[in-house]
Formats: structure tokens, sequence, C-alpha cells
């Protein structure tokens, strides 16, 4: 058996070697299939450590509640935008959780869309945050010049990100300048660090946003809140886990038992859903799934080609000995060295394009096995999904017909 | 039932048809053939083209899986076989010469003759060897790493028989394997079967040439899907001497024969 594998494999490469362009071609769609998938692996495996290395940062006793159920699953997360979708958070629930034991700081997070000006306009995807004060606490947020939110003084105020400052006045210091949001004046009190880590578990990039109020926030959104997160802090780690059970147990009361949040702390926070990484992960899953069908497509047409051409051929081999399973095992290595030769391809131009992507983002790609082991699966399932049917085809051929054909 | 001590007949027909085609293309390929094949017979058959000896030469190396009456093999009804046992059995016991070459196109010389010898599990080295040594008794040595398509008709009919015979099968089935030889050639290749004959193994081979039939041990004619007669030969006297390089005699007969044919 041992030997039969290693003969079917040289006899693969044979076949395929004498059909090259036509064997180049049925890769292709796997190629570009798996090379999406490996791409958005390598880039949201980098994110996910950058992020990571963040919640870490901020000390380990940091939980985050998000509107939706909990999912486990990455590319459904990927590739869904939790942004627009409406929200299940509600201002009651930020209270009920403030109430909690061991609970030292809470921060709502509203991101709202609009137009943001200065002295000119600000890009048109600029965030606006409406929050609270101890956001800066919870997100240890840095300020370069001025101070943080305080909902004492008056309500139109704002803290921006520096590099929004330079966007907008041309410097980073804009301390007491007017910046109008969805045609609302505001006063410039803070400017924050710069940060450059656009993606983070916030899912904001604080150099390029505006931070506002809460109350503020409400009121350019028709007077309702919109929440995208809660940040959680703990008064210590070891408190955490009790915080994140009772925090569970009192939005479910308050939701009436209907799980549509999701409590999220340590690495599950580490998920990232930037938008830029939500719009490249959509995109990416799409060409995956349809390149890997059409690939899958390609490499049963090319085998089913490949079988009829061959007729007589298995009607030798089945004179000489071979089984309907030798026959099977033949076609099947065959389409699946089609496959993973598509794979590894895939896998390799994978990994240069999330580097050349890498180039426009704050972080690396990351080589790991996990990657490798799904790039190789994903062709072997497809090889074997598609190449089976031609293979037992090609088995159930009757040798005496095959024997005759073009006698 | 009293077993008797000998062992089986090698092959055992029973009333025997093959039915091609349905309704009004129905018809009997073979029609009704009783046969006992002891081991170590030399068998030759002969016959006008249609009446049934490729089909029956299928039946008995198993590869016609809808045949109705009995068939024995080794005393086993192989009806009783799975396709796996069948497969096993195409590959250890039987070799086949066909009718026309049918060597694999892409695959050289050398991989054409250890063909069977992957079925049976050989490792690529052994392959090649025993591949490489049947290829030189067969005088085509040089020849090892030709594609087919190299080839003259004479060669690549050798290199199919040195195929059905890379296994060492101890059943023949030869489907006019001179077909495309000229007289020197077959006789040749009527030696080698001879050897393998005498070595104990069961030789079945369809021939249209009557001079061939003089190798054989028995000779039997078909017509129409049925055995017309059965004759059993006294073993050939000059057996001994066809071991040798052929005479004067059989060199001035080829001769003429080739000055017929021009
Ligand atoms: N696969 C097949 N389908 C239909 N008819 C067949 C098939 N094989 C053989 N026959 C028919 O069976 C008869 C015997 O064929 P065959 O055994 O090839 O004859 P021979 O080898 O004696 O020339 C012929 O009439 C032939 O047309
Ligand atoms: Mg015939």
């Amino acid at each position: 058996m041992r030997f039969l594998f290693l003969i079917h494999l040289q006899n693969a490469r044979q076949s395929i070697k004498s059909n090259r362009l036509r064997s180049f071609l049925t890769m292709v769609g796997i190629t570009i299939g798996v090379a999406s998938i490996t791409t958005i692996m390598a880039l949201s495996a980098g994110a996910n450590k950058i992020v990571s290395t963040q919640v870490d940062a901020l000390g380990g006793n940091i939980a985050v509640v998000r509107p939706g159920a909990p999912t486990n699953d990455a590319f459904s997360q990927l590739a869904g935008d939790h942004q627009f979708a409406a929200s299940t958070l509600t201002d009651i629930d930020v209270a009920s959780i403030k109430d909690i034991e061991h609970v030292s700081a809470v921060a709502p997070l509203m991101v709202i869309g609009g137009a943001v000006s200065g002295n000119s306009d600000a890009p048109a995807n600029t965030p606006i945050v409406a929050t609270t004060p101890e956001l800066q606490a919870v997100s240890n947020i840095q300020i370069a010049d001025g101070q943080f939110l305080d909902p004492n003084l008056i309500a139109s105020t704002a803290v921006i990100g520096p590099q929004l400052s330079v966007n907008l006045f041309g410097t980073e210091h804009s301390i007491g300048q007017t910046i109008r949001v969805k045609g609302e004046p505001f006063t410039i009190i803070g400017v924050m660090k710069r940060t450059n880590s656009p993606i983070n578990y916030n899912n904001v990039d604080f150099d390029n946003a505006v931070l506002i109020n809460l109350e503020s926030g409400r009121a350019l959104n028709q007077g309702s809140s919109h929440l995208q997160q809660i940040n959680v802090q703990s008064d210590s780690v070891t408190h955490l886990t009790s915080v994140i059970t009772t925090i569970n147990k009192t939005l479910l009361r308050n939701h009436l038992n209907e799980v549509d949040f999701a409590v999220l702390s340590g690495t599950q926070v580490a998920q990232p859903t930037s938008r830029i990484f939500t719009a490249i992960a959509g995109v990416s899953v799409a060409i995956a799934a349809i390149s890997l069908i059409v690939g899958g497509v390609g490499i049963m047409n090319i085998m089913l080609v490949s079988v009829a051409e061959r007729t007589r051929e298995i009607g030798i081999r089945k004179a000489l000995g071979a089984s309907n399973r030798d026959i099977v095992a033949q076609f099947l290595i065959e389409s699946l060295v089609l496959s993973i030769g598509g794979g590894v391809a895939g896998y390799l131009l994978g990994y240069a394009v999330a580097f050349a992507i890498s180039t426009f983002l704050t972080f690396d790609p990351i080589l790991n096995w996990e990657v490798a082991g799904v790039a190789i699966g994903v062709s072997l399932i497809i090889g074997t999904l598609f190449g089976i049917y031609p293979a037992i085809r090609a088995a159930r051929r009757d040798p005496i017909s095959a024997l005759r054909q073009y006698e | 039932m009293a077993k008797s001590a000998s062992p089986p007949p090698v092959i055992e027909l029973r009333d025997l048809h093959k039915r091609f085609g349905i309704g009004d293309a129905e018809h009997f390929a073979i029609d009704g053939i009783d046969l006992t094949i002891q081991k170590g017979e030399f068998i030759a058959i002969m016959g006008p083209s249609g009446c049934g000896k490729t089909t029956l030469l299928n039946v008995l190396g198993l590869l016609d899986n809808s045949i109705e009456g009995e068939y024995l093999l080794n005393g086993k009804p192989i009806a009783s076989l799975s396709q796996r046992r069948k497969a096993k059995i195409r590959s250890e016991e039987i070799g086949f010469v066909f009718q026309s070459f049918n060597l694999i196109s892409r695959l050289n010389v050398i991989d054409n003759v250890a063909l069977p010898l992957i079925y049976k599990g050989m490792s690529k080295l052994k392959r090649e060897k025993k591949a490489s040594k049947i290829l030189h008794d067969f005088h085509l040595g040089e020849r090892e790493f030709y594609m087919p398509s190299q080839l003259s008709g004479g060669q690549m009919q050798r290199v199919a028989i040195a195929r059905a015979l890379v296994n060492e099968p101890s059943i023949i089935l030869a489907d006019e394997p001179t077909g495309n030889l000229d007289s020197h050639a077959s006789h040749i290749i009527m030696e080698e079967l001879s050897d393998l004959h005498q070595k104990g193994n069961t030789i079945i081979m369809v021939t249209h040439n009557p001079n061939l039939t003089t190798y054989a041990s028995r000779v039997i004619t078909m017509l129409d899907g049925k055995v017309d007669t059965d004759t059993f030969r006294l073993p050939l006297p000059a057996r001994e001497s066809t071991k040798k390089p052929l005479g004067n005699t059989t060199k001035k007969k080829l001769a003429r024969k080739k000055k017929d044919t021009k």
C-alpha cells in the first residue's frame, strides 16, 4: 500500500507534467482562494496580537460588553460589521453595570457618523465618539495638550486626536479652537497623544477621532444612544471573573433573558473589527469562497476530461490487476496533487499579499502553523470533495468496453 | 460427494453464455460452452472473426462480470468472488496479452512492463530490476527508456508480451499475440510461451496462424460462440530442437514465406 501511494503520486506528477498548461490553469482558482484565506488569517493574527498586547498592557482587569450574540467563529466576526447594526445595549445597562460590586469604572462608547470640520474639512469617515470621562482610565488615553472630557464643564466640548488636529488646523496645538460636528460647534479642550494604533479593542482610531460627552452624542443622534461597546474595569484582576458573571446575569435580566449581547475579556476582546479590516476581511472571505468553488469545479472538470481521455488506460490497468480501489486512489491522488499544489502556491502568494498590504497598516502579518494548516486543510477538502466523483466514475468503468474503445 | 485427490482443473466452464445488447440487438457472443482445462495445458483457439474468441478470453480473465452459466477457477466458482478478490487474481495469476498492443502511451517501455508489479505492491527498485530483466530476455534491453510511439509495431507487441509475463502468471491469456509480428519474431515469442508452458504454466492463446498451433498441446476451434472441434495433440517431437537457433529448413521456409507475402 505504501508503495502504491508513491506510485500514484509519481503517476499524478507525470500526468500533470504532460498537461502543464491545463494543470496550471486548473490550480489558479485554488491558488486565489487559499491566498485570500492566508492573507486574511495572517493579517488578522497580526491585528489580534497587537490588540491582545494592548489588553495585557491595561492590566488584565478589563471586560468589554458588545451588542449581538457571542460568537466564536472568527470569520463571521471578521465579515460582520457590528458598527452599523442597531445596538442592543442601552443606557439602563450602563447604569446597572455601574452598580455592580467591584466595578471601578464603566465607559460606554457611542460611535456616530457625520461631517467634522475645522479650518478645513476632516475626512468623511472621521469617527465621532461619545463617551464618559472614565474612558481615559479604562483605555489609558494619554493627553498631549489640555485635558480629557469633563461633563461638569460646558456641554459642547471635545477632545480630538493629533492627526485630526493637523488635518483640521494644520497643527497639533488646537486647544480653544472651534470645530463643527454634524453642524454643531464644539470647543476643543484637549488633544490626545499620538498612538499610531488604529487597530485596538475600542475599534476607534483615536489619532483621527473626535471625543465628545455622551450627552452631546445623544443630542446629535436624535436623543438616543447607540452604544458600540461598554468598557468595564474591575477593581482588581482577581475580581474580573465574578464581575463578568454578574454583568451577564444583570444584562440577561435587563434584556428579558435574550442573549443579544456578549461580555468579553482577555483574548476575546482582541477581535480586530476596525473598519478597514472588516472591509478587507469581507472581500477576502467572499473571494476565497468563490474562487475555491470555481477552483474545485475546475478540478472536477479537468479530472472528468482526464478520465475520459484515459478510459483505455483504465481498462488496461484493470486487466493487469488494478482493483477499483486502486483506480479511485490513482485519480483522487491526481486531483489532490492539483488542489494541494494550488494551495501551496496560494499560501505563498497569500503571505506576499499580506506583507504588501501591511505596508499600509500599522502591524505585520504573523506567520504561524495555524495558517499553513488551514491552507493545506482547505486544499485537501476541495481536492477530495471535487475529485472523488471523477475518481469513482473512473473506477466504475467496465474494463471490456474500456479496452474496446478506439479499437 | 467424494472429493477426488487430484487437484481440480484450472478452468471449468459449464454451459457458459455471454449475451450482448438488449431487445432486438440481443445476441450471444458465447452460446453454450462446456470446457475443462487442466493445469499445464497449452491451448490454441482458432476460428473466424466474430466467433467469440476475445469474449471468451475476457471471461476467463475475470474481466467480464455478467456471464450466464458456471465458471470454476481452480475449483472455485467465480460468481462468489468479490471485485477485489478478482482484481487480486488478475494481478497474481493471470497475464494478458491483447489483440492490439495496449501499451500506455504516457509511460515509457520499462514503466509499461513494470505496471502489473505495481498492483502486487512491489517496491520501485525491485519493479525496475524485474522489468529490466525481462526486457533483456526479449532483446529490448536498449529500448527501456523509449516511449511506445518510438517503437515499431513488432517491438510494441513484444513489450506488451513482456508486460504480461513480468508477474510470472500461472495462466497466460494471449489474444493473437503474434498478429503483428513477422515470422522470425513470432517464433521467438512462441518459444517464450513454449518455455513457460514447460515450466508448468497454463497458456490459452487465440491465433489465426495454423502454423503456430504446433506449439500447442490442444487445439480448439470455435464457431458462432460454440466449440466446434477440440483436438488433443501429441507433444511436439521436435520440442527440444525448438530451443536451438532456427534450422536451415525453417530459415528457407521463412524466406519463402516472405517472398510470398510480397
Ligand atoms: N462489448 C461488446 N458489446 C457488444 N457486442 C460485442 C462486444 N464485444 C463483442 N461483441 C460481439 O460479440 C461477438 C464476438 O466478438 P469477439 O469475441 O470480439 O470475436 P473474436 O475475438 O472471435 O473476433 C461479435 O459479434 C462482437 O460484435
Ligand atoms: Mg478477437
